[in-house]
């Protein structure tokens, strides 16, 4: 099995496509919003996230636990309602969808699970598990084996029939990774969104499996969206990256871009955190205050400027807009240099 | 000075299939005052290295074999009474799931209270000042001794829980992959913590890693494991920039560098093998791209090669060409 992805192309120059510039996007969010209530009281998970995928391309969501990246992606596979906002997908508004509608855009639009050993039935074979989304999606029964052959080729796992008869249990995290991702493709969509799709996965298998989302991608023309908190395995897999924070996005552009030179404080912290398997490395103390937990519980102002170390006087009473800064990047903070 | 010294460990695990050697001669050195890192995949007995070094093997398991020297003394002899008294008071434990050290129905004050008086014998006064202060040292403000463990974040739960293993002032810490389930911020502040407590206390921690980045960052050695044995042991620089055996060459090729270049990463095929019918040999000679008929059918022991460098392979005498060889994709395709 090879799994060794060429050079990285060129890819496709998202930030304007996905603006609107080039051609539709296949996915586009406005004003994405969702408030969960509970003990009466209401929790902001996402707070009106603008966001576009072009065809072929991959996009990065990238923040910690809590920050709305995981709700904002199954906002978009309609797994989750949307409190408010719209999301139209090749340029129908999907927001509603409902029954048959709904179901076809599932087929077009795959979740990639995050925890193999989970995302299987252990009694279902190999070869049922993947028959799955075949019927639950109309497939015609005579493309059935031509179907699960080509995905199966896709991840790697060939000859098919040398693993259709077996069990989950029977196989290694990676290989189940890869049975994972056979099932996702094989509706043939046009988005995946993988949320961590290697945290759970031995670190000498996970480059196996970024490698082949990288070449399905190539291959496939297939536009994604990964979620994560880590920015060294999103560079790997996206052109562009939205960092987001306490249910907003912060930071778009370019994730080389992004890396190369931060402009939100907090994205700054995020890339000095990122452990590299290096020994010689910065160690200086991180520059952020507190922890998520400390954040103002209040509406008004910045929601970093508690861990801020650039906070000043405005930060604390009025709250920075996305903005964009030119070469496809925007950033939401009030510094004059950021 | 040598704190602990591991020679020839051999752990085995009862299963429904017979005995499986989950450490199987495994050896390690922790010098006093520093940390080693624990290096290896899901399965490679780097947990289960862990567990018997501090006496905490669940039921199923056994020390076969072998020999854990701790301070002098040979902890495989030691009476239960004798490894209990040690336990907690000279080394300790964190676990990886801070849950697991904490109690969900009981406030942290009373934890912690509870351990300094049932293993350190303190009481009162002297406890609660001492519990204030075991908050304080891991960045925690003490008037959150009142709270339970889930109005605390993860980090903040991970924290208390290294705050219950130095309660007794241990002299080495054994730390099951204590920055895994941890968001990179909060991961990097864990162990920006167990650095300066080691820096602090002079402390000696064994860190359990999956992550090899973790290890260039916070440790001072490693020590790889695979398949139940230590392949590569020495000062993390020296192992990292001049990896011996190829599965560690593997190793630092299949992460990616948020500031690195273009160039794709590396898998390293196939699967460790089982412990219950380990092949004969290298147990890593079926996935390694340089292995030799030597290397399938006789094991290589873990061998000085170089100052303060240990590596148990056959061909290590050639590791110069094969470290430029690994850093090829085509190498490791299969």
């Amino acid at each position: 099995m090879g799994g060794v992805s060429g050079p990285r192309l060129t890819p496709p120059l998202s930030a304007q496509a996905g603006r609107g510039l080039g051609e539709r996007p296949v996915i586009a969010a406005r004003a994405l919003t969702k408030t969960f209530r509970a003990h009466g009281r209401a929790i902001h998970a996402v707070r009106g996230v603008d966001l576009a995928v072009a065809a072929g391309e991959a996009v990065g969501i990238v923040g910690e636990s809590g920050c709305g990246k995981t709700t904002t992606a199954r906002m978009l596979l309609r797994l989750e309602e949307p409190t408010s906002g719209a999301i139209t997908f090749e340029g129908a508004d999907i927001t509603h969808l409902r029954g048959g509608a709904l179901r076809r855009f599932r087929s077009r639009a795959q979740l990639v699970f995050q925890n193999p050993f989970d995302a299987l039935n252990p009694r279902f074979t190999i070869l049922r598990t993947l028959k799955e989304p075949l019927r639950n999606f109309g497939i015609p029964a005579h493309e059935h084996a031509a179907r699960i052959d080509e995905a199966m080729q896709r991840v790697r796992l060939a000859p098919a029939s040398a693993w259709l008869n077996r069990r989950p249990h029977e196989l290694s995290g990676g290989q189940l990774q890869r049975v994972v991702l056979a099932r996702a493709l094989i509706p043939h969509p046009r988005l995946i969104v993988a949320d961590e799709p290697v945290s759970m996965l031995d670190v000498s298998v996970r480059a196996g499996i970024l490698n082949l989302l990288r070449d399905a991608r190539d291959a496939l023309g297939l536009s994604a969206i990964y979620i994560s908190h880590d920015l060294a395995l999103i560079r790997y897999v996206c052109e562009r990256t939205l960092v987001m924070y306490l249910g907003r996005v912060v930071e778009e552009g370019r994730t080389t871009d992004i890396i190369a030179d931060p402009r939100h404080p907090y994205t700054r912290a995020l890339i000095a955190a990122v452990p590299v398997p290096r020994v010689d490395q910065d160690r200086a103390p991180l520059p952020i205050r507190g922890a998520l937990s400390d954040a103002p519980p209040t509406d008004t102002g910045c929601a970093f400027r508690d861990r801020c170390p650039e906070a000043f006087a405005r930060c604390m009473t009025e709250a920075p807009l996305l903005r964009t800064i030119g070469n496809g990047r925007a950033v939401a903070c009030h510094r004059g240099d950021a | 000075m040598t704190l602990l010294a591991v020679r020839d460990l051999v752990v085995t695990y009862r299963t429904g299939a017979g005995p499986m050697r989950a450490v199987d001669g495994a050896m390690l050195d922790v010098p006093a005052g520093t940390i080693v890192g624990l290096v290896g995949e899901s399965g490679c007995g780097k947990s289960t290295l862990g567990r018997a070094l501090m006496g905490v093997l669940p039921s199923a398991g056994q020390i076969a074999s072998g020999s854990i020297a701790f301070e002098g003394r040979e902890l495989t002899a030691l009476p239960e009474r004798e490894r209990r008294a040690l336990r907690w008071r000279r080394m300790s434990f964190v676990p990886q799931t801070a849950m697991n050290a904490l109690d969900p129905v009981q406030r942290l004050r009373a934890q912690m209270l509870e351990v300094l008086r049932a293993r350190g014998g303190l009481h009162g006064a002297a406890a609660r000042a001492r519990a204030e202060e075991l908050f304080r040292m891991v960045g925690i403000d003490p008037a959150r001794l009142a709270d339970y463990p889930h109005q605390f974040s993860g980090g903040m739960r991970q924290r208390a829980s290294i705050a219950l293993a130095l309660a007794l002032d241990p002299v080495l810490v054994i730390a099951d992959e204590p920055v895994t389930a941890l968001d990179v911020i909060v991961q990097r502040q864990v162990l920006d913590l167990l650095r300066g407590l080691q820096a602090r206390l002079g402390l000696a921690i064994i860190l359990v890693t999956h992550d090899i980045a973790v290890v260039a960052y916070a440790c001072d050695r490693v020590a790889v494991m695979y398949a139940g044995r230590v392949v590569e042991s020495g000062p993390a620089r020296e192992v990292l920039e001049r990896p011996l055996h190829p599965y560690t060459m593997g190793l630092t090729h299949a992460f990616p560098d948020v500031h690195g270049g273009d160039e794709a990463l590396v898998p390293i095929e196939g699967a460790p093998p089982s412990l219950l019918h380990p092949p004969p040999g290298c147990r890593f000679a079926p996935r390694c791209p340089f292995a030799v008929d030597r290397c399938r059918a006789e094991a290589p022991a873990l061998a000085p090669r170089g100052v303060d460098h240990d590596v148990a392979c056959w061909r290590a005498e050639d590791a110069v060409a094969l470290r430029q060889r690994a850093a090829e994709p085509a190498t490791w395709a299969a």
